[in-house]
């Protein structure tokens, strides 16, 4: 069940951008480093425009989970306060921990198609790994905006809601060179055209 | 000056050239040998240390990577370790400086630090700081291992990532590259090699020139070294380390070194053992020569000597060669002395060892000690030589010879060649008689002896002189043995005659008179007289005979009886024949009607060749016709070669002249020489015309010979007639002319006309009365 709802969930996005496209407030972002490669997994922030009144809240569910050795999705944005599952979807048992300060915790070993669960009350950037397995690595972007957007593939994030104009913009990667690998930028948006960010990463 | 000194340093004999030779070839070769041996050597040394070296360094690089392997083995256990990440995350600097203390501890390295990834570091209490912000480019770009400084030494760190997940710093651990770990390294190696490792700025500039991987020859305080650099990873910015392997060449070199000093002690025993060997072949080419040439040296100065035969085959057989040489130089020295001194056909000693030897008998002479000189000559020799052939001849003078030696076998007969032979009988005493010498030899010489089964009479003449009184010199002694031989000659065959005094004394007169005689044949000394031939049957002239006169200067007309035959003996009668043909020519020339002119020609003359040349040349220079001319010849001429006196006689014959058979009745006067040539003429001999009156036995000779003449139809001339009464009884015996004072004694040449006129007119009287 949850399966399935995950795996429509970029089709409702999708959706979701198509439909707003055709409104005039939805900026695509595009991020490159320093060599011109489009970056993935980034997160652009905007901090929410005064006067604005737009709950702090995202399409996707608050859930982080474990398949194939891996977090998935590996960067995950959720709003301050909000709770996040951790699914074991894998065979083999996993268990979570994070140094990061927004949020110190570590989850013993749990079993497949068992949840875990852990509030995340500070913003700030929890970096998760498993403790038996090195490689894994997520990623949870604890923000208090509305407007923040993680970078797919192509290194693309849209942005919803913002009327054209320009806005300082914080964009966080795990290899970006900067304080608590974030950079702070200026960001405009136009209408109908990408705005691009640079970031150097390690 | 370079040249002469050269020249002085060449060695000069052969000996000493091949072994100069010998000695630089071998001295060449050795050199060449050692030193290629030993660059050879040196080349392999070099190679050896360099591969040894490029291997340690190989080595050294591989102990290190496992050392840092061991290490960061270790400080990965550490960099993952749960709680210890914990503590790292949390930032707690005491538990985190504690647990790298026990870190270091355990991993048995000296520093054990945290990087920051701002470069700050979190080492263990008390221990070395370090440079974090130096340390971060390398860690940045992911190396995990390399040299840093620790506190101004060189040390092998490593570095293991923090991750919390994320990368949060760098667990170092390093240790200092100490000597145990380059000792270990020299011990690994084959050869001596000292290791070390030094930051590239520290580095000499000699070291610093080299590139790195190159092995190159530098000097040191201890000697010359080869060394080799090479790079190793750097972990901290600024830190060049360079790893430096030395080894020490002039070590390497020493073992063969040794072998250099065996190379060249084998070189310098060999090149001395060389010239010894080449000095002892140079001997043994050189002595064998030194003795041939010392030898042929000896023998040029007239002794004979020879060298001993040894040493081997070649030389041996020069040696023998030689020997060979000088025996047969001698044997034929032997012969040719021999033949110089002897007579080839009776090996008998000849005139020139004669008279060697007579020289020396006539200074040894005395009274008492007498030398005989008997001087031989043959008498029938050229008899027998014509009429039996050549080895006839030989063998009688071989026989002669023989006869001789036996006769006197210790006393020396030589032949002089021809037919003379001679006898030297030296030191005849007081009493002994020379003349029964001589008969002896008379007897032996004038014998038959066998001529190949064929007895021949042997004559012999010989003169004899005894010294020293009929001559105190050799040549003195032989020229009056020889006026001797020449007196028994003239004498008769078969005699012999002793040197007088007046032998010596004609002997002079007859040489004056032969120098007189060839002066007159060269100055014109002659003249001719002319006798009358006068025809009986026809009463008048018919020619005149042409007589010599020579009106010698001082002794004024000579008869020809005393000078012709001299002039037959010395060959003066050929040019004087030849003139008495031409002026009889001339003169018989200016003659009126048909006379006849009749020439004398000796036996001498007859067998010249240039005869008929002469008269042919004489009878054109006159204009005299051949028929006019009238050749008489003596029966002499055909003793010898008969056939070829009948030739001669034809040939003349042809010419057109007459031919007369003079002094017809004196010689051999054999009917055959009448039947085999047809004479024009006899001249019947005086003495047969004087005895006429007398003797009827010469009136019954005149009558047969004029009997035949007339049968074979040759015309008769009786000489010498003074008598009327003697020309009546020729006129009865049938001859046709005559000769003599009766018509006219001999008259010069002024004289002729008016006797050729008087006879004209007694003729006519004649016929009238």
């Amino acid at each position: 069940m949850l399966k399935r709802f995950l795996t429509r969930l970029p089709i409702g996005l999708l959706c979701l951008i198509g439909v707003s496209a055709s409104g005039p407030q939805t900026a695509v972002v595009q991020v490159f480093d320093q060599r011109g490669l489009p970056v993935e997994g980034a997160v652009i922030e905007i901090p929410p425009p005064p006067g604005s009144t737009r709950p702090v809240s995202f399409p996707w569910r608050n859930a982080m989970a474990q398949r194939n050795q891996t977090f998935v999705p590996g960067t995950l944005i959720v709003p301050q306060g909000s709770t996040v599952a951790f699914p074991n979807l894998d065979t083999v048992r996993h268990s979570i921990y994070s140094f990061s300060k927004p949020a110190r915790f570590q989850i013993d070993l749990y079993s497949r198609d068992q949840t875990r669960s852990q509030r995340f009350p500070i913003t700030g950037t929890v970096a998760l790994g498993c403790n038996i397995h090195d490689k894994m690595r997520g990623y949870i972007r604890v923000v208090a905006t509305p407007f923040a957007a993680a970078t797919d593939l192509n290194g693309r994030g849209s942005i919803d809601g913002l009327a054209p104009g320009t806005y300082r913009v914080t964009v966080w990667h795990p290899r970006l060179r900067g304080s608590e690998n974030e950079a702070v930028k200026t960001l405009t948006i136009a209408p109908g055209t990408p705005a691009r960010l640079a970031i150097e990463l390690r | 000056m370079a040249d002469t000194l050269l020249h002085r340093l060449r060695p000069r004999t052969l000996r000493a050239r091949i072994a100069a030779l010998f000695m630089a070839l071998l001295a060449g070769v050795m050199v060449l040998t050692v030193g290629v041996a030993g660059s050879g050597v040196s080349l392999f040394a070099h190679a050896v240390a360099e591969r040894d070296m490029a291997a340690n360094a190989r080595v050294f690089e591989q102990l290190i990577a496992s050392r840092a392997g061991q290490l960061r083995d270790a400080a990965m256990v550490v960099a993952r370790d749960f709680g210890f990440r914990e503590a790292f995350a949390t930032n707690d600097r005491a538990t985190l400086g504690s647990a790298l203390a026990s870190l270091g501890e355990r991993s048995g390295a000296e520093v054990a630090a945290v990087v920051m990834l701002d470069g700050s570091v979190v080492t263990s209490p008390g221990a070395p700081a370090l440079d974090g912000h130096t340390l971060l480019p390398a860690l940045d770009a992911g190396k995990d291992s390399g040299v840093i400084d620790l506190k101004g030494k060189l040390g092998l760190a490593v570095a293991a990532p923090i991750e919390i997940p994320d990368l949060a710093g760098w667990l170092i651990l390093a240790q200092p590259l100490g000597t145990r770990d380059l000792e270990a390294l020299g011990r690994l190696s084959a050869v001596p090699i000292k290791a070390s490792v030094a930051p590239a700025t520290t580095l000499a500039p000699a070291q610093r020139a080299l590139g790195l991987g190159e092995i190159g020859e530098l000097p040191s305080p201890q000697g010359r070294q080869l060394v080799r650099l090479s790079a190793l990873p750097s972990l901290q910015r600024g830190i060049e380390p360079r790893l430096i392997l030395s080894h020490s060449l002039d070590q390497a070199m020493q073992a063969y070194r040794a072998l250099n000093t065996v190379l060249i002690t084998i070189a310098l025993v060999g090149t001395l053992a060389g010239l010894w060997l080449a000095i002892r072949i140079a001997r043994s080419i050189s002595r064998p020569l030194s003795q041939l040439a010392g030898a042929a040296q000896r023998y040029a100065g007239g002794t004979v000597s020879k060298v001993p035969v040894t040493g081997d085959a070649e030389v041996a057989d020069l040696a023998q060669s030689f020997n060979a040489m000088v025996d047969a130089i001698e044997e034929r020295e032997r012969q040719i002395v021999h033949s110089a001194l002897h007579d080839g056909l009776t090996s008998l000693p000849n005139r020139r060892f004669f008279i060697e030897k007579l020289d020396r008998a006539a200074l040894r002479q005395t009274p008492a000690s007498r030398t005989m000189v008997v001087f031989v000559d043959l008498d029938n020799f050229k008899i027998i030589n014509d009429t039996l052939g050549h080895p006839a001849g030989d063998a009688l003078l071989r026989k002669a010879g023989q006869r001789l030696q036996e006769l006197f076998p210790d006393d020396m007969v030589a032949r002089f060649g021809g037919d003379e032979f001679g006898l030297l009988v030296t030191g005849l005493g007081e009493t002994a008689d020379p003349a029964s010498l001589a008969r002896k030899i008379h007897a032996a010489l004038n014998d038959e002896v066998d001529i190949g089964g064929r007895m021949v009479q042997l004559t012999a003449s010989f003169g004899v002189a005894v010294g020293p009184s009929d001559g105190a010199s050799s040549d003195e002694l032989l020229k009056n043995a020889d006026l001797a031989l020449y007196r028994a000659k003239s004498e008769g065959k078969g005699t012999y005659h002793f040197f007088e005094a007046a032998l010596d004394e004609e002997a002079r007169r007859r040489r004056q008179l032969e120098l007189d005689l060839r002066r007159a044949v060269r100055d014109g000394g002659f003249e001719l007289h002319f006798q009358p031939l006068y025809s009986m049957a026809e009463q008048r002239l018919k020619g005149f005979e042409a007589l010599i006169r020579w009106n010698h200067p001082q002794r004024g007309m000579v008869s020809p009886a005393e000078f012709i035959p001299l002039a037959e003996e010395t060959g003066l009668i050929v040019p004087i024949g030849e003139w008495v043909i031409r002026d009889a020519c001339a003169r018989a020339a200016a003659w009126p009607g048909n006379l006849s002119v009749a020439v004398n020609i000796s036996p001498r003359q007859f067998s010249s060749p240039v005869l008929a040349q002469t008269i042919v040349q004489a009878l054109a220079a006159s204009g005299l016709p051949a028929h006019r001319l009238e050749l008489e010849i003596t029966e002499s001429v055909f003793i010898g070669n008969v056939e070829r006196t009948l030739a001669m006689l034809h040939s003349l014959r042809a010419l057109g002249v007459r031919i007369a058979l003079d002094d017809f009745g004196t010689g051999y006067s054999s009917l055959s020489y009448l039947r085999s040539f047809p004479f024009d003429k006899l001249k019947i001999d005086q003495s047969f015309v004087r005895d006429l009156g007398r003797d009827t036995s010469a009136a019954a000779i005149i009558r047969a010979i004029t009997t035949l003449a007339a049968a074979l139809g040759i015309e008769t001339l009786a000489e010498g007639v003074e008598l009327e009464s003697t020309m009546e009884a020729l006129a009865r015996e049938g001859c046709d002319l005559i000769q003599g004072y009766l018509v006219s004694k001999p008259v010069p040449d002024a004289a002729v006309p008016a006797l050729i006129d008087r006879l004209a007119g007694e003729a006519r009287q004649r016929k009238t009365g």
